[in-house]
């Protein structure tokens, strides 16, 4: 049994000198529309230090959910290379943790069971898991609501126990699919701190995908700005400034401004136009 | 406890009577009008007998014991040909859902037979099976089979991609891909299917009885008419009717009970 621990504690050391950087190189995908083929990603290059805050925006259409999903390992049909702490990734990985849009909670279980459906792939002791799961709900403040079922919570509170679920393996990157995207205006606003406070807490890399510039920049350390046919990464803005950060800060606005411009600038493409008529 | 608290656990409970009240509404008032028609002495007696006649032939079949039989005879042909049909339309419907091949090889054949009443079958059934318990069974078979293989395939297909992809990320070993996901998305539509499939092959079992049979609920009411027994008859059509009915309301309070969580 103490051999046992023994193992887990080294392995959670591992996992902490590891710390999860990204490096991304030449990273093309398509796929086969018809006979022809369709580029969705073009020729990418990044790289993500250990602890980052990374955000990435663009237009619909510019593949940033498709990188994602390469990065968190649900397609493996890529050329190019996708690296964590140098190993290719082909498979999904409990070291990569994703939040989606939509919770994704199964409604058939609990909270707490939703939760530790994540560490079944593990073999610690029940005990550790229960305590683990506990830590998670506690972190995410649904202390109280391990009994509940998904359609008893609120869209925030469903949002917050996905990322909980998300992060009680201790991944060394937790991605995120617009994980807010759904949510109301206030709500939203609440989990962009709630989201800032674990990251600043847990210091896990975390990339996020997102629509909304004004988040983007609340949250990141850097923007990746995306352009679309084919997706490529058109411009990278650190943004130095401290955490927790002012919404308001007149540097923060600039830099949203900056990107706002940049993004509305390139000409409208056909299918941007018809979701403009249609608005 | 205050007195709005007592006033409202009251009207809880009328709300319940009430509940209850409605389920009774329309066999009695049907048992009304046909005490009523019966009164006038409109329709002879050979051909119309009254509610009481029919109770008392009712307890006279009980007392020697024949209802029993019949009613055991059918409900062990039911229950045979069902389980069978069941695990037959599970297996199949899974593996449709499954494997790409399997659809292909079976899916027009499968959706053809599908259309056909099972009652079409029985002269068929007849001809190769003969007139014993075989035909009986497997005409039960046939006809919980095809609903239940169909909610199956349903099923299977119809696990969402969304989870699918969760158990992915979070690498489910595949005993727990079964227990957490599969079985969880799968069974409720799978039971619904089968409580479809338990009622007709109810219905379809007695049409089988009055056509071929020796014994059964079926047979007890076609004999009933060789004999102009309209009494006899009348038994047959309603406890078949009610054992339709209370097969459809245990497999609705299974189901409830079962999945929790879709409420």
């Amino acid at each position: 049994m103490a051999a046992r621990l023994a193992l887990y504690v080294n392995e959670e050391e591992t996992v902490e000198a590891a710390g999860g950087t990204l490096s991304i190189r030449g990273l093309c995908k398509s796929y086969a529309l018809e006979d022809r083929q369709v580029s969705v990603l073009k020729d990418i290059q990044l790289d993500i230090k250990p602890g980052h805050f990374v955000c990435i925006v663009g237009p619909s259409g510019c593949g940033k959910s498709t990188l994602l999903r390469l990065i968190v390992g649900l397609d493996s049909d890529y050329a190019g290379e996708i690296l964590l702490d140098g190993a290719r990734i082909t498979a999904p990985s409990l070291d990569r943790g994703i939040v989606f849009q939509d919770h994704r909670l199964f409604p058939w279980m609990r909270l707490d069971e939703n939760i530790a459906l994540a560490l079944l792939n593990h073999d610690y002791p029940k005990a550790e898991k229960e305590r683990r799961v506990a830590e998670y709900i506690r972190l995410v403040n649904l202390t109280g609501f391990e009994k509940a079922r998904p359609h008893q919570l609120s869209g925030g509170m469903a949002q917050r126990a996905a990322i909980a679920r998300a992060l009680v393996n201790e991944p060394r990157i937790l991605l995120l699919d617009e994980p807010l995207g759904a949510l109301d205006a206030l709500t939203r606003v609440y989990l962009q701190k709630e989201l800032q406070r674990i990251w600043m807490e847990r210091r896990v890399t975390m990339i996020m995908v997102t629509h909304d510039v004004e988040e983007a920049v609340y949250l990141g350390d850097e923007i990746i700005v995306m352009d679309a046919h084919p997706g490529r990464i058109k411009r990278s803005i650190k943004i130095p400034l401290p955490h927790p950060r002012d919404r308001a800060s007149s540097p923060l606005q600039d830099i949203r401004e900056e990107i706002l411009n940049e993004l509305t600038a390139t000409s409208p493409e056909p299918d941007h136009l018809e979701e403009a008529v249609r608005i | 406890m205050s007195t709005q608290s007592i006033a409202f656990s009251a009207w809880q409970y009328q709300g319940r009577l009430w509940r209850k009240a409605r389920l009774w509404f329309s066999p009695l008032v049907l048992l009304l009008i046909w005490f009523q028609v019966c009164r006038t002495g409109f329709f002879p007696e050979q051909i119309l007998v009254s509610p009481g006649v029919v109770l008392e032939t009712f307890r006279e079949l009980w007392v020697s014991g024949e209802l029993q039989e019949h009613l055991g005879k059918s409900l062990y042909r039911l229950a045979l040909g069902f389980v069978l049909g069941v695990v037959l339309g599970i297996t199949f419907g899974v593996g449709m859902g499954l494997s790409k091949t399997v659809e292909r090889l079976f899916s027009p054949f499968f959706n053809a037979i599908r259309q056909v009443p099972s009652i079409a079958f029985i002269p068929m059934f007849i001809l190769i099976f003969g007139v014993e318990e075989t035909f009986k069974i497997v005409i039960v078979l046939k006809a919980a089979f095809f609903p239940v293989a169909l909610a199956a395939y349903d099923a299977v297909k119809g696990i969402p991609q969304r989870f699918v992809e969760v158990a992915k990320v979070y690498r489910l070993p595949t005993r727990h891909l079964v227990s957490k996901l599969v079985l969880p998305s799968t069974v409720p539509p799978i039971l619904t299917g089968m409580r479809l499939s338990l009622t007709r092959a109810w219905i379809v079992l007695v049409a089988a009885e009055l056509l071929a049979a020796d014994s059964g609920l079926g047979q007890m009411m076609e004999m009933g008419r060789q004999m102009f027994r309209i009494d006899v008859v009348m038994v047959g059509v309603i406890l078949t009717g009610v054992v339709g009915f209370v097969l459809d309301r245990g497999c609705q309070w299974i189901e409830r009970h079962l999945v929790r969580w879709n409420t």
